[in-house]
């Protein structure tokens, strides 16, 4: 009895022992085998992570002062789960009319056949807002409590519809600075891009870094949950206020004076901020898809820093400042109007067509005497230094103004193939040379500056992972002396006082300059045809902002002192209260009670 | 009494059997106590993790919300619905001959916008998971224990 016991447990102890070795065995050739190691490989890849495509969101715009001018908003995407639709019917009829789709649109979707391989969820449609969600929601859930699981096919039934939130870039303001902005073609929601402005010029920022993630499904894997960082925030230098102000007096402007087009820029001479940049057209931002019907026949977006022209004698404070600051001409310096000046080949006239017999500098430039400036780039400057002297203006070179888009035309300088010495004349008078409204902008700044050209930007500071970066405003270069500049703008100041100049703005010092070009139509200049423009700052002895003015072809008048004049004035009697000048009077006032 | 323990051994062998099964049970019973234990903490980790899976999910869905309502409050403040109220309420734009200057001592006029702090301020981050939840067993015997009986000899 014993001895059949203990046969019988070493039987079974011996059975078991055999079996757990032998499955030790096998669980050790398994962990060793190379099958193993590919499932193993190929459960990790397949089971561990699922592959995510993670776009961050992208960054804010604000103004100046921190207002939001582009944001992101939630938005839904709607579509059904073909497996699950019983009633494709409900779906349509609840669906018709959301986004303007019909029954039949919805309704082909929704009827699509189910394919495991292929078809397994369609999109209804898109950036739905919540408010709509909220009404489906609710309609499917009354029809789920009616109709459960949709399993009579007969009730209504929106099973099988379903929605998920993203963030669509929105514009608060519309169409506000729309062309400083440019928009994001967020409707492409995988290759959506920035386009012009500082959407494109600051796309990257913007976008951060959209990247394909592994996301761990494994509990465990804490540490590899990955951070994706949003885009950078920009501030701009743009000021929401005087931003809207310009743009309500340029539209008032150029339907007053029946021009083709305008443009305004506002800066701040010291730090070269923009503070407002106005054209015409605009679109509203949140319909950028309309683009082109605002945009026909090659019209840039951003006219200021996009479209060059002949600016006309606002030039002429370029040829003077050149010829103040290499010393071959000073106050003293006359000069005997004949009303012609022929030289090169070529006879220049006045815009007027007449003599004003002996004149000053002062004199040349309040009368805005084309003789007289073309003597002075001529006779006085030489060809060698006047185009030095414009080069150090930055004239023919990009700005480097961070918006999308810039254009230049290059200057045409002694010894290019189309350069003939006629062209010093009608350069020294912003003739037969294009700008772009920025680089006049800045090339006249330098003049307001003490003769530091600062470089035009629109971005303040940027804020990237908590942060905030503040920008350093960038010397562009110094093409004149300071006392050049305090010089030309006391010049202009007194011509613009002499002359009574619609540009006067009360109680403040102002120094500016009109220009009237004349364009070109099948090679003859045409005085029918204009770009009335004006280029001025203020105060004259501490100048805080520099606007300049361009009405394109306006037909109330040709001439820049009538058109453009006008709405120098306007805007800068705003501006001065929005950035808190006081008059010269109330400023000595202020002074005099501090002391 | 030693000599009852071996009559009642002889007697019964049984007892010696258990003995051994007893013996023998003991390291596999400490070996599933631990397991219980490493269990115990695993199903909390995954839970913890877990936790924080749905928390990831949760902040990017508050983010959306934040990105949404910034944008909502946006959409009221913005230029035409301000002058909108501004009109609505009677009021409307001072001209420029109107507006009077005066001094206030001390104000320097509007401050430059600061969003975020700026790169000086760095702010140093503590530990976002407490320490106890990433010792290990020992290291938490270590420190409760021993480094805390190591402290008081010390104070001694």
């Amino acid at each position: 009895m014993k001895k059949g016991t203990f046969s019988r447990l070493t039987l079974i102890g011996i059975v078991l022992t055999s079996s757990s070795t032998l499955i030790i065995l096998q669980m050790l050739h398994i962990q060793n085998s190379t099958k193993h190691q590919e499932l193993s490989q190929w459960a990790d890849e397949e089971y561990s992570y699922a592959i995510e495509n993670y776009t961050p969101e992208r960054g804010n715009i604000y103004d100046r002062w921190g207002r939001l001018l582009a944001g992101n908003e939630d938005v839904y995407e709607a579509g059904v789960m073909l497996e699950y639709v019983t009633n494709p019917e409900t779906i349509a009829q609840t669906m018709e009319g959301v986004n303007g789709l019909t029954y039949d649109q919805i309704y082909d979707v929704v009827k699509q056949k189910y394919d495991e391989e292929n078809s397994i969820y369609a999109v209804i449609t898109d950036f739905l807002p919540s408010g709509v969600i909220d009404v489906l929601s609710d309609v499917k859930q009354t029809y789920e409590t009616e109709n459960p699981y949709g399993k009579d096919k007969e009730k209504p039934s929106l099973r099988g519809l379903i929605w998920s939130s993203h963030l669509k870039r929105t514009y608060p303001e519309n169409s506000l600075a729309s062309n400083i902005l440019g928009f994001y073609s967020f409707r492409d929601r995988r290759e959506g891009l920035g386009y012009y402005g500082v959407e494109e010029y600051y796309n990257d920022l913007l976008a951060g870094n959209p990247m394909e993630t592994f996301m761990p499904r494994n509990p465990y894997m804490l540490e590899s949950l990955p951070e994706v960082p949003a885009g950078a925030s920009l501030v701009l230098t743009i000021d929401r206020e005087i931003q809207a102000m310009v743009e309500k007096k340029l539209d008032e402007a150029i339907k007053e004076d029946e021009a083709v087009s305008g443009t305004v820029i506002v800066l701040d001479p010291r730090n070269g901020e923009i503070l407002a940049m106005a054209t015409q057209p605009r679109i509203n931002l949140n319909q950028y898809w309309k683009y082109e019907d605002e945009f026909k026949d090659r019209v840039p977006y951003n006219r200021a820093i996009s479209e060059t022209y002949e600016p006309g004698s606002v030039f002429k404070v370029l040829t003077m400042s050149a010829a103040y600051d290499a010393g071959v001409v000073d106050d003293e310096t006359t000069f005997p109007d004949t009303g012609r000046y022929e030289e090169h080949g070529a006879v220049i006239l006045n815009w007027d067509r007449k003599g004003h017999g002996e004149q000053t500098m002062q004199g040349c430039m309040q009368k805005s005497l084309n003789v007289c400036l073309a003597w002075v780039a001529d006779k006085k400057l030489g060809e060698d230094k006047f185009y030095e002297y414009m080069q150090a203006f930055g004239i023919g070179r990009r700005t480097s103004v961070d918006l999308g888009g810039e254009e230049t035309w290059p200057l045409s300088v002694p010894g290019d193939a189309d350069w003939y010495p006629v062209q010093l004349l009608t350069n020294s008078f912003g003739q037969g040379v294009a700008v772009t409204p920025i680089q006049l902008a800045t090339a006249i700044s330098a003049v307001a500056n003490d003769g530091k050209m600062m470089k035009p930007h629109v971005l303040k500071a940027i804020i990237q992972d908590g942060k905030q970066y503040n920008t350093t405003p960038q010397v562009l270069g110094v093409p004149i002396k300071a006392e050049t500049a305090r010089t030309v703008t006391a010049m202009l100041v007194k011509s613009l006082e002499n002359e009574s100049s619609l540009a006067l703005v009360p109680g403040y010092s102002i120094a500016g300059k009109t220009g009237t070009a004349e364009i070109p139509v099948e090679g003859e200049y045409s005085i029918d045809l204009t770009n009335a423009s004006f280029a001025g700052w203020g105060p004259a002895d501490d100048p805080q902002f520099l606007v300049y003015v361009w009405l394109e072809k306006p037909k109330k008048s040709p001439w820049g002192s009538v058109v453009a004049a006008p709405l120098f004035s306007d805007i800068a009697k705003e501006l001065v209260v929005y950035l808190d000048i006081p008059p010269e009077d109330a400023q000595q006032n202020l002074v005099a009670k501090e002391g | 009494m030693a000599k009852k323990s071996k009559q009642a051994y002889k007697q019964a062998p049984w007892r010696r059997q258990i003995q051994s099964v007893g013996i023998s049970l003991l390291p596999v019973i400490a070996l599933v106590v631990v397991v219980s234990i490493y269990l115990i903490i695993s199903a909390q980790s995954a839970s913890a993790g877990l936790e924080i899976m749905d928390m990831h999910y949760e902040e990017e869905e508050i983010l959306r919300i934040i990105a949404n309502q910034r944008t909502e409050l946006a959409w009221k403040t913005s230029y035409t619905e301000m002058v909108k109220r501004a009109e609505k309420n009677g009021f409307e734009t001072a001209p420029s001959e109107s507006v009077h200057f005066m001094a206030i001592p001390g104000y320097t006029g509007q401050s430059p916008v600061l969003l975020a702090p700026p790169p000086g301020s760095e702010n140093t981050l503590g530990p976002i998971v407490n320490e106890y939840y990433q010792q290990s067993l020992w290291d938490w015997v270590y420190n409760t224990f021993l480094t805390s009986a190591q402290t008081s000899e010390a104070a001694q």
